[in-house]
């Protein structure tokens, strides 16, 4: 059994937008803190924010609360990683 | 020319239910057992890919419908985990499969089988697969106007029936998904993608189908994943 290995919460961010938009690695590397997301992104709808929400709880081991999520955090991809950034050292 | 794969059925609590199946007359089986929920229709494509594959390699594959699921006739309100879970095994002994492939909340419905060799792919426990369920019912709630909260809903499957994401789940089920930890069996091995961090036997290459927002295959990892279920079965 291979062991556990830490991903940081930028890399979490990044693979999720990744399997959720079906982009290839390159194209989600494009992404940079100002990149727009909900809105700017028709693939981002509610539900597949919801899987974004639980899959980083997963993946990055952190509960979300209702109450942390509102619109703001998925305007750009800076947000969510910051975001992320927060709940790992909470 | 015979279409390949094709349905069969098995039979359980009475009723019969639909099972694809690949390459049946082939004396090495393996049972796919499927993602729950959405997460079954956005990975279909993908494992039917890899029931072809496997039949390139003279493996024969059953696909079952969970009861209540896919074209089942029962509602999935009346099932319970219990059904699920009996129905694989079911199946299992009606078409003589000793190797089990179940892919992340299919690894909870497999649980009961302990006999068995057991390959799961990104096993998941039930309260995530809740989780993500709650959360797009509180998005819809929001969209219309109503406030609710994962605990809210939580609390209302205590006591009945609860619709989320477009599947009415009755409170047994619920709070069976709920409490449903990754089984641990004694003849297993664990599959992850390689962007996943979590302790694995192997990890293969491929994206998290299930979180897409439009269902989707990846060749590639159909592949990948009907090789390294051949390597597992042996000769």
């Amino acid at each position: 059994m291979q062991n556990e290995v830490e991903l940081t919460p930028e890399a979490a961010v990044r693979a999720v937008m990744r399997d959720i938009l079906g982009l290839s690695e390159e194209q989600v590397a494009e992404f940079t803190a100002e990149t727009e997301l909900f809105g700017a992104l028709p693939e981002l709808d509610s539900m597949a924010v919801a899987g974004l929400l639980t899959e980083l709880e997963d993946r990055l081991d952190i509960m979300i609360e209702d109450d942390e999520v509102d619109g703001e955090l998925f305007e750009t991809f800076g947000n969510l990683v910051a975001f992320a950034e927060m709940k790992v050292t909470e | 020319m015979t279409l390949s794969p094709a349905f069969v059925d098995y039979e359980f609590a009475d009723r019969k239910e639909l099972c694809l199946c690949a390459a049946s007359a082939s004396s090495r089986r393996v049972m796919i057992v499927p993602p729950l929920f959405d997460e079954m229709n956005r990975m279909r494509k993908m494992l039917v890919d890899v029931m072809r594959s496997l039949e390139t390699m003279d493996i024969g594959s059953f696909l079952p419908d969970l009861p209540g699921s896919n074209e089942s006739l029962i509602a999935l309100e009346q099932i319970t985990m219990s059904d699920w879970q009996n129905a694989v095994q079911a199946c299992a002994r009606q078409h003589e499969i000793s190797h089990v492939a179940s892919f992340r909340g299919g690894a909870l419905v497999v649980a009961g089988m302990q006999t068995a060799s057991h390959w799961i792919f990104s096993p998941v426990k039930g309260a995530t697969i809740l989780r993500t369920m709650m959360r797009t019912r509180v998005a819809a709630d929001r969209e219309a106007g109503l406030t609710t909260s994962l605990a809210d809903l939580t609390a209302q499957a205590k006591t009945g029936s609860i619709e989320l994401a477009g599947n009415i789940l009755g409170s047994e089920l619920f709070a069976q998904l709920n409490a449903a930890e990754i089984p641990d069996m004694k003849d297993q091995r664990i599959i992850r993608l390689e962007s996943d961090g979590k302790p694995a036997d192997a990890q293969i290459p491929g994206s998290a189908l299930w979180l897409r927002a439009e269902p989707d295959d990846d060749p590639a990892m159909s592949k990948a994943i009907a090789r390294d279920i051949a390597g597992w079965i042996g000769e």
